[in-house]
Order: structure tokens, then sequence, then C-alpha cells
């Protein structure tokens, strides 16, 4: 606990009883919104459901998020509102059965090798490789077909490639018959959408939009990939993807498909389990009377109805919002939240708590500090990607005097008040059950055999479902949704910001996850990137360096209209010309650019030589 | 868990291959405490670090190193690093001369006489200063690659009797980038030994050559000795490549011209894989390599 | 070398036998599926002990290199430093231990046992270690679609340095081979009776049979070896390679002989630190960077050069006069892009069938 400018160790109840304590104070003096209750991607289902049921039942607010909310929501909004399911709908394992395999704007060669292995596997046995992305990656290397789109201008791409298919009578009509609806909304908007306009607009040739087109729609099975993580796709991209699924009849099959993928080992997981600020566990929306009154019912307590602010609203510039108090599990958002100055936003605090391993930057700036433990020290369950619960064995005895956060959360709610008994973690599993119906049968001891159970995992199919809308549902459960052909997101160039500025990933450092800095060879690796750039770098295609006369290594400056920049260039041939890319590690360049904080992720600049 | 035993098998029923000998092997990552004597300032981010072994015996064992080797220098806490052995088996110090480059090398630009660190070696194979008496010796060196080439100069003139002429080319970007000054003057004075020196970019006040290390060797009045010489060079990477084509223009062999060359090195005794070029470990098959060994090595230096 | 034959049902006699001579014993367990992994016998599971399992992910090499290894421990007082080296040599057997892997294991012993400077931290583990080989004759449960040690010659069956082999002879009898004086030592046991020439015989036919069973048979591996150890390798087949690498590193983190390693310093206390070794991966790029920041291996296609260079060539075979590559197939089975040993080698047959030099037949014939 802080005392003064340090911490001092006290014992658990002690610390648990302070924080109940200054919960319901500022609860009483300035309402339930006065509390925020963040989690991490990597917290277990476990924990993340009993902190939004803190959060909603005990505190009574829905300010309730996980770290990478920002990115992921509108994957979100958009498979729930189109296909009524927010997850993947079919299994990693299935991408053996593709025929083509799109992956669009996901380098899943750093970010999901696993599945990358998949994917390249995949396409040597045959699958046809279709590679969408402004970056020349790894795995497009391996691409049948790689469409180096500019930035931001996906959506149009989706649109043109729906023209094609349509124009060309390949989309699937009885599939769209029988399950889809406002297909005619879809025809309508579509009719704008040209080749030749759209491949000048994408910085693609027409012949290859026409190909990636007829290869898609002419497939028995066809996967389209794309990643929820931090370069999310915006929402117009989404639905152009999940259109273009349903154009093609893509759904419901095996080898088919939409693959929203997760970047965290448990980003799926704890969405399912309600951490956010407008849906229940489950899904169900917060506004909805008739969930709401179904979740009143099964906790026995009134629940707030509207929407609450999530990490995003909370750390965002523009915040200014009466906010006294923050629950932080295993999150470290002075590090890792990159859309404003957390570090500013937990100062202001009354209270700061914070879960999680090591003594992070966060916790450093909390009131109380609760240790807790690591991956195989506690019993938990997470969801992967492909909808998989897995359960995950304690294998090792934590530091002695450790407890699971999921105990930490229970016992605060119970010295609020909460009549909360749950002695084992198989005991939240099963109230998870009893509340998220597509839980229902993801008992402990079924997921135990195997390798876990893949949801829906419900008492009528035990052993899981490895794709969705295999058998028939509802008619016409699909939905179509125009996507207007003037949004697109390319960044607004011009002579004066002839370049896109781009944000993304890097080799060796997966999100500033703070496990890096305890590895000694991913240390290393990180540590020379920092040493060969000290100030970060920008990294530019040959030609346009070229063109600029700029050497790797040399000083530039990035201008844009609201901020400016200097770094030092790094040369390469993955990135797209007319683009410059800077990894997420290198904070400044990205808070100089952004100036007064618009949360654009594509940023027009002009790229000048520094004078020696 | 783990029950130590009493039965130790005897190793020669086990073959050559497990442990050698009966008792434990010798363990040769184990540092030998050393003390800084003094520091003398060289040229930017350069000191020559004066420094004796606490253990008497130890001292005298490594006195026996050979001109090219190299000794492992550990800042406790902050890593090891390896480090040429500049002076000359024939002098009474022994010293280090380390640019500060990264955090070890740091650290020991931190020290102040009278601290402690460690050092283990010498390490490498060396330069074969034998196996070339009765011939004419000529230095090629560029920068901070005098360091190594030092003790070889300094070898050659104490054993001056056996070999044939002796020169010295050395050329830095700006006269302050020129290493060991005092060795310069001593050499450029001494009937002993020719000493040509050159800058690539002069400042006020300099007399002497300008242009690159390769000029001098085209110079029209300096006459190199070709025949029945071995050509020492040492350099960066770039004035390295000029100096090898040069060295051939003038008629040198392949195997007449030596070099020692540099890697990432963590362990010095050739464990480790980190400073494997091609088919060599630099750190037991080398540092000291001919141009012709550097060709066949398998791999791009 | 003698031999004995043994009943299979008295596996678990053999295995306290060890124990009771000091050993800490360890075997490879079942999981799920195929997945198996290395873990200490106890009283209590014991029973699960079994001669034919899938080969573990993750190579016995670890009892003898561990992953992270203190070599030191310095303190400081008084203006000096006093340093103690660390040693752990626990006494332990390796039950079940495969053909491939004993070679592994083999190869280490040449590597850093080796040459000028044997490395004392190996030596001593290695001196406790017993090797309980078991011969793969199960095509079912031993051999998985990955394996090819018929092609690099380290099995199904080794022919040396281990200190006892029990092979599956079929209706319940296991021969077993004493390698060296302790596994010898252990024919005291009564479990063991005398084995007749027929029993060898019965080992020859097996074996031959189970040669016949191994789906990756990369009979061009020799070839390779010579191609890369005169650097014709076409670069392009290099890039073909590094393009599909994704820089994980799995393919040296689980090979049995893969020996890299690098060195930290950290901190333990107020005035000490310890030093420690931990694995390193040639496949990683800051492998070789300098300070300074000169990196004579930058690009991953170079690296993958170097890896393959390192296991193939002859140069270092003669070296260490053992094979830096014991056809395990790990490297297989973990490669996200496929470029484990039997792929590369594949690729390098197909680059080198481009290079067939024969001029086209003109039109006339002539």
């Amino acid at each position: 606990m802080r005392r003064g400018t340090g911490f001092v160790e006290v014992g658990w109840e002690e610390a648990l009883g302070y924080i109940a304590d200054r919960l319901k104070s500022i609860r009483d003096r300035h309402g339930p919104d006065a509390l925020a209750f963040f989690n991490s991607p990597r917290c277990s289902n476990e924990e993340s459901y009993l902190l939004q049921k803190l959060a909603r039942v005990v505190v009574g607010t829905n300010n309730i998020d996980h770290g990478t909310g920002a990115y992921c929501n509108n994957s979100i909004q958009v498979l729930d509102e189109m296909i009524g399911v927010p997850a993947t709908t079919n299994s990693i394992g299935e991408l053996d059965l593709s025929d083509v395999i799109v992956v669009d704007g996901v380098d899943l060669g750093l970010q999901l090798p696993t599945v990358g292995g998949v994917v390249i596997r995949a396409k040597l046995n045959g699958a046809k490789l279709i590679v969408i992305d402004s970056r020349r990656h790894r795995v497009a290397e391996s691409a049948d077909l790689f469409l180096q789109v500019h930035p931001g201008t996906e959506s149009v791409l989706y649109g043109a490639m729906a023209k094609v298919i349509y124009d060309r009578g390949l989309r699937d009509l009885g599939f769209i018959r029988a399950h889809c609806r406002e297909y005619g909304a879809f025809l309508a908007r579509l009719q704008e959408y040209d080749l030749w306009s759209a491949a000048e607009e994408c910085g693609v040739s027409p012949a290859q939009i026409e190909e990636a087109a007829l290869i898609y729609a002419r497939a028995r099975r066809a996967a389209l990939l794309y990643s929820t993580g931090m370069e999310a796709r915006s929402r117009e991209t989404i639905r152009a993807i999940v259109n273009l699924a349903l154009l093609c009849g893509n759904i419901g099959k095996e080898g088919a498909g939409i693959y929203a993928l997760a970047e965290q080992n448990n980003l799926q997981g704890v969405c399912d389990m309600g951490m956010l600020p407008d849906r229940f566990p489950g899904y169900r929306p917060v506004i909805c009377d008739e969930a709401r009154a179904r979740f009143e019912r099964l906790w026995g307590a009134r629940l707030p109805s509207a929407p609450g602010q999530g990490a995003r609203e909370v750390f965002g510039r523009n915040s200014g919002w009466n906010l006294k108090g923050l629950w932080l599990c295993r999150y470290d958002p002075v590090n890792t939240a990159l859309f404003g100055d957390a570090a500013k936003v937990l100062d202001g605090m009354e209270l700061v708590v914070v879960q999680h391993i090591f003594l992070t930057e966060t916790a450093r700036r909390a009131h109380v500090v609760l240790p807790t433990t690591a991956f195989g020290e506690e019993r938990v369950s997470f969801t992967n990607t492909e909808r998989r619960i897995q359960l995950a064995e304690k294998v090792l005895e934590p530091v002695h005097g450790l407890t699971p956060a999921w105990q930490q959360i229970a016992r605060v709610a119970q010295l609020m008040g909460a009549d909360w008994r749950y002695n084992d973690s198989s005991d939240v599993m099963e109230e998870i059950g009893a509340v998220v119906p597509f839980y229902s049968g993801a008992s402990y001891e079924n997921l135990a055999r195997d390798y876990g159970r893949q949801w829906p995992c419900t008492k009528d199919r035990p052993l899981g479902t490895r794709f969705l809308f295999g058998e028939q549902g509802p008619a016409r459960r699909f939905k179509f949704v125009p996507v207007p052909r003037a949004t697109s997101r390319r960044a607004a160039m011009s002579q004066e910001y002839p370049f896109t500025l781009v944000l993304g990933h890097s080799l060796y450092y997966w999100h500033q996850n703070v496990l890096i800095r305890h590895s000694e060879t991913l240390k290393r690796e990180y540590r020379i990137l920092l040493l060969d750039y000290p100030n970060g770098f920008v990294e530019i295609n040959p030609e346009d360096a070229a063109m600029l006369g700029i050497k790797d290594g040399a000083q530039i400056r990035l201008c844009s209209s609201t901020g400016r920049a200097v770094s030092v260039a790094r040369v390469t041939k993955e990135v797209r010309r007319g683009t410059v890319f800077v990894p997420y590690f290198v904070r400044e360049v990205e808070w100089q650019m952004r100036g007064a904080g618009t949360g654009e992720q594509l940023i027009p600049v002009r790229i000048e030589k520094v004078k020696e | 868990m783990g029950v130590n035993g009493k039965t130790i098998v005897a190793a020669e029923d086990r073959g050559a291959t497990r442990g050698a000998g009966p008792g434990p092997v010798e363990n040769v990552y184990l540092p030998k405490l050393a003390v800084l004597d003094r520091v003398q300032d060289e040229i930017a981010e350069v000191k020559t670090f004066y420094w004796h072994f606490v253990d008497e015996v130890e001292q005298a064992k490594f006195r026996a190193f050979r001109p090219g080797q190299f000794a492992q220098v550990s800042l406790f806490g902050v890593g090891e690093f390896p480090a040429s052995l500049p002076p000359s088996p024939t002098e009474n110090e022994l010293f280090f001369t380390v640019r500060s480059v990264g955090s070890c090398t740091a650290a020991l630009h931190a020290l102040k006489p009278g601290d402690v660190f460690g050092v283990r070696g010498p390490y490498g194979n060396g330069f074969p200063m034998e196996q070339y008496y009765g011939r004419n010796l000529v230095f090629v060196a560029g920068g901070i690659g005098l360091i190594p080439l030092r003790s070889c100069i300094v070898y050659a003139m104490a054993h001056r009797e056996r070999y044939g002429r002796l020169q010295v080319f050395y050329g830095a970007r700006t006269p302050s980038d020129l290493m060991y000054v005092r060795d310069l003057k001593a050499w450029e004075e001494s009937a002993g030994l020719e000493c040509h020196v050159t800058v690539d970019r002069p400042a006020d006040g300099w007399k002497g050559n300008v242009g690159v290390v390769g000029s001098l060797l085209k110079k029209p009045e300096i006459n190199v000795a070709v025949a029945n010489s071995t050509a020492f060079v040492c350099g960066p990477p770039v004035m390295f490549r000029f100096a090898i084509k040069d060295l051939l223009q003038l008629g040198f062999a392949e195997r007449d011209i030596v070099s020692t060359l540099e890697r990432y090195m963590k362990c010095g005794v050739g464990k480790c894989g980190h400073c494997c070029i091609g088919v060599a470990y630099v750190c037991v098959d080398g540092p000291v390599f001919t141009y012709e060994q550097i060709k066949k090595l398998g791999e791009d230096i | 070398m003698k031999a004995r034959l043994m009943r299979s049902e008295d596996l678990a006699k053999l295995v306290n036998a060890i124990r009771r001579r000091g050993y800490e014993v360890v075997a490879p367990f079942c999981n799920k599926g195929r997945d198996t992994y290395y873990d200490t016998v106890t009283d209590e599971n014991i029973g699960r002990v079994r001669l034919h399992v899938a080969n573990p992910y993750y190579p016995p090499k670890r009892f003898v290199l561990p992953p992270i290894e203190r070599l030191l421990r310095v303190k400081r007082a008084n203006g000096t430093y006093g340093i103690e080296a660390t040693y752990e040599a626990p006494k332990r057997a390796i039950f079940g231990i495969r053909s491939c892997d004993v070679a592994g294991i083999y190869h280490l012993d040449r590597f850093y046992l080796g040459r000028e400077f044997p490395d004392t931290y190996y030596a001593r583990r290695r001196r406790e270690l017993l090797l309980v080989n078991v011969v793969c004759t199960d095509a079912e449960l031993d051999i998985s679609d990955a394996c090819f040690c018929v092609c690099t010659d380290t099995g199904p069956a080794a022919r040396d340095h281990f200190d006892l082999q029990l092979m599956d002879l079929g209706a319940g009898e296991l021969l077993v081979v004493a390698g060296t004086s302790a596994g010898e030592a252990l024919f005291e046991e009564p479990i063991f009776t005398k084995a007749t020439q027929e029993h060898v015989e019965r080992r020859r036919q097996i074996l031959s049979e189970v040669r016949k069973r191994f789906k990756t048979t990369t009979c061009w591996f020799s070839a390779t070896v010579r191609y890369v150890s005169q650097g014709s390798v076409p670069e392009k087949t290099w890039e073909e390679i590094g393009n599909r690498c994704l820089e994980c590193g799995g393919c040296t983190y689980v090979c049995p002989a893969c020996t890299c390693f690098t060195v930290s310093d950290r901190p333990t206390g107020r005035d000490e630190i310890e030093r420690v070794r931990i694995w390193d991966s040639c496949a990683l790029g800051g492998f070789t960077r300098m300070a300074g920041g000169h990196n004579p291996r930058k690009s991953v296609h170079d690296r993958r050069n170097r890896r393959f260079f390192r296991k193939l060539a002859h140069y270092f075979i003669q070296r260490e006069l053992s094979m830096a590559c014991v056809g395990c197939g790990r490297c297989a089975a973990v490669c996200h892009g496929d470029v484990g040993m039997p792929s590369v080698v594949e690729m390098i047959r197909r680059a080198a069938a481009l290079e067939d030099k024969i001029e086209p037949v003109p039109a006339d014939g002539r």
C-alpha cells in the first residue's frame, strides 16, 4: 500500500478492506460512475467475469473495458450486427481444408505465428493464398497474390471485389436467398464501386483486384482472416469483409468462414465474459431491457442500463470527466495505452488499485498493489481465437502469500457486503455456465478432457462446436450492411503531405509486454532495436528513399498538419511506396505526430532530410 | 528429488568423451581478479587501461601471451567483453586500449585506479611471429585498427635483428583520431622502422601526409617491401577491403597477408557460438587469419 | 557388448533398481494425444512408465545443458570481489532416451568436452548421467512422420554411447545391451536372464523391418552434405528458405544437438550478482550484432544459411567426429514455415536438379 512516497507491505485483509472501504466511499460521494474497472486481454475468464460482476452488481457501473477495447470492439459490433456471433466462425485446423485463404492486414509471422504456420503449410499443400496488406511482410512472400494496397483503402478494395463477383454472376444466390437479408440495400450501394477507380485509389492494378475476386468467388471453401488487434480495421472494412463472405456463401461450412483473429491469449474470453462497457457476459447489450432483466434475476441486483466509458474515453486526451477511482487487473496503461497520457490520468485519481505480477510503471502510481499469480500458478480457463475454452492447470506453487486475482476480487465484493461464495475457480466457471448460454456445458470436468472445447459448448453439445452455422438455424439470420463508396479512410493526401504515416507492429516486441524485459534473448533483441535506433526509427521504402536522397540511418523530419517529429530512417523493401511506417514502441514519434490526439491510425505527412 | 550419489563412474569406462580425466576439469569461465593501475586518454572515447592481476602467479602465467591474442574482461554485474592485447610480451606493463561503445566498455571507462575487475585469458591463436623470422614486415593500419597491431610492431622492434625491413603505414580520419601518438613519434624517429602516417582530412597545424592509407602505399618515393614480406592489415571494414586490394595489386600473395578479425563474443573459448564465421570460431581458430584463410571460411566477414 | 534378456513386465523393477542406486530417474510420460514430456519417476507415477511412447518435444539436452544455468556467484566486499563457481550435478538417469537423442548427447559431449577448453559445468553433469536407451520398434507409437534417423544413421537403434539399451523383441521379451560398465553393473539384478543367438537374430530382423516404416526418407541427406560443404547451394534457394522462416528460433530450442548460449550478469542482492548462461539461437537477428552496430549476419536468409551450414558441412562433422543433425525431426514438427531439415534437404535437392547441364538438342537432331 502507498504510504507517503513509497510502498509498505501490509496483510491481505487490511489491503482488501481498505479497497472495499474506498470503493464504497467514492461510490457514495460521487456515484458509481466515478469508478472504472479495466483489465487486460491476458486475464483469465474467471477473473474477468468476477471483475465485471463486481463493477455491475456491487458498485453499479458499466465503466468496464479490456485494455485493447479501443481496437477490437469494432469487430464485435460489426460481427454481432451482421452474423449474430462476434467470434471467428471456423477453426484454425480447418485452414488445411480451405481452397483459398485471404489474409487481410495482419502480419501473421509476427502476431500469430502458429496460425501463420498453418497458413503457410496450407499454401504448400495447394491452397491459394491471397495477402492484402500495405506492408510486404514475411507471409506475403508466400502469397500467390499479394495486393499491396494503400493503407486505409481496404473497404474500397473489398467493394470492388464484390462488384466484380456480382458482375460475373459468381455470387451464391441460393445461400443469399436462404440466409441473408438486406441484400437489396447492399446491391444498391455496390453500384457505386467500379474496378478502375478502386484500383487507382488502392494503388494496385485492376487485373489484380479482378483476379483476387475471381479466385475467392470460385473457391468451394474460402477463408478470410483479419485481426482485431492494434492495427484494427475500421467498421467499414469489417463490414465489407463480411459482405464478401456472405456474397459467396462462405459461412457455415468447413474450411470457409471469417476469422476475427484475437492477438492475445484471452481476448476472446475477456469479451465473452462481458468486460465491455455496453455488453453483458454473452454479448447481450446492457441497454436491452429484456437482457438486463435476465441478469438482474440471475445476479439478484438492480443493474445500470447506460453503457459505460471504456479505456479510450478514460485515458484519451479529451477525458476531463468525473472519474475518481480505477481498478486495473494485469493492465499497464502507462506503457500500453497509446492514445493518451495514462500517467496523468492516474495521478488525478483518489484510488488506483493494481493487480499484477510485476511492479509496472502503472503499479508504481497505484494506491494499492495486489501481487497475484502468473500462468501455471492457478487453475483457470482461457478462450482462444477459435473459441476454444481451455483449462490451464496449476503446476507450480506461487510464491508464499500470493492469491489468485479472482479470489482477491471476490473477497473485496464480500467485504462490500455481497454474498459471494466461490471455494474454487471451478465454482466460478459453473456460474459462468449458468449465465452465458454458449458456455453452459463448459465445466472444468469437460474442459479437462482432450484439448478444451470450442463454444458453443452446451449440455446438448458437450463436445463443443467446430464451426458455426453448420446446422439449420433461423431463416435469414445474416445481414448485409452496405458500405458507401465515399467512406474510404485513405488519409487525405495532398501535395503538401504526400506520404501516409502508418503505425504498426515490430518483431520481438509484442504489445510492450512486460514479460519481454524478463527474458534474456528477447531483451537482447529488443535492446538492439533501441541501440541501432536510440531515438526510434521510421521505415521507408527504398525507392522513396532514393527519390528523396535519404540513406539508411539518416536523420529525417516528419511533418503533419498537427505535429512534427525528428527520427532516423530505416530503409526496407517491406514498406509500401508512399507510406512510412513507425513501430508502436516508438512512443515519442507517435505522440509528436498525433498532436491534439485525433486517434487516427493514418496520418498524412511530409518527409524532409535533416541537414547535418 | 535428486539424491547425490557417491558412486562416480571412472572416466576411462566412459571413453575419452566423458570428462577429461578422473578429477574435475579446470573451470575456463572463471575470471581472475585484476586491479586497475592507471588510465591514459588516447582519442575521443578511447582510453588505455593499465592493470595487473591480484594474484602474482596469474600475472606470471599471463605474461606468456603472444601478439594478436585477446582476453575476456569482466565488469561484474554488467558483463564480459573481449579486448585485444596491445602490449607486446616484451614490455613490462599489461594494458588494454578500449573504445566506449556498449554497456560493458562504458562500465570499464567508469572505473578508477584501484578498482577491481576480472580478466581471463589469453585466448586466440595470435600472430606466429617466429614464422616470420627473416622476412620483411609491412603493417597497414587504419584508425583504432592500430591497437592489435601495436603488439606485433613493438615485438618486432624488440627482436629487430630477426626481421628484415619493418614498415608501418597508418592512417586515421583526422589528426585527433590518430592512436598511440607517443609511439608513432618514437617509431617515426626510429632508425630501425619506416613509419608513415596520413590523415584523410587535415586540421590546422598538420604538416604530414594527407590521404587514405592506401595512398601511402602508392607514393612514388615509398618503396613497399613486397618480396619475402608479410603484410599485417587491421582497420574498419571499408579500409580493410581497399587495403587488401592495394596489397594484392602490389604483388602480395594471399597467404602472406594476415589480419585479425573481430566478432561478438561471449565465452572466448569456442563454445557459445556467437563468433563463428563459416567454418571458423574466431576465438579459438583465430582471431588471426591469413587472407587466403578468410576467403575460404565459407561466409562473408 | 554384453546382452541379457528381461521380461517387459519387469520394466518397473528395472526402473526401481536404478533408483535404488541413487539416481533420480526421468522418463517420458504421456499427457494427451502425442504430447509427452520428461518427468521424474516417483512411487506414484511409476506405474505409468511405458516403453513405447512418442518422443517428447523437448530434447533431453537440458539435463546436461540447462536452458538457464548459473556459472558464478560474485559478491562485492571491501573494494574487491569474491568469485564462486556454482556447480550442480544431480545424479540422474534418463530412462527411455531415444537413439537419436543419444546421438545428440554424444554430439554435445564431443563439442563441450573436446578440443582445448573442456567445459567443466557440462563435464560434471555428464559424469552423473546414466543413459538407458530404448530402441524405436513400434511404428505407431515410437516413430513420428517427421523422424528421419535412418538418413542420418543415428537410429532406430544406437550402436554406442549409451549405458544400457532396451529393445522390444515382442512376446513380452526385451533384449538388454550394456554399453558401459555402469550399465553392466545393473546385470546383477535378478530380473535378467541369459540371451541367446536366436534373440540377437530376432533383433536384426526387427530392425530391418522397422527401417522400412519411416515416412520421411530423405535419402538425399548425404548428397546435401556434399552440396552444402562445397558451397554450391544457389543463393536463390537460401532466399526461398528465408522467405518462409518466421524467425521464431524454435528449431534451435528443440534441437538435441544445438549448443549456442549467451551469458548474462544479473543482480541477486545488494552487493551480489550471478553470471548465468542461457540458450541462444542463431535464428535471431541479434545473435551476431556487435557493439557499435555492425551485424555481419543480418538478413534472415544468411541466418538460415548459417544454420544448415553448421548442421551439414563436412568440416564440422570432421571437427567433432559426430553429426550435428540426429534425424529426430523435431525442427520439422515445430517449424511454422516448414523449413525444418527434411524440407530444406528437399529444396536443395530440387535446386541441384535444376543445375543439370545437358545442352538442348537442336531441331535437326544433330
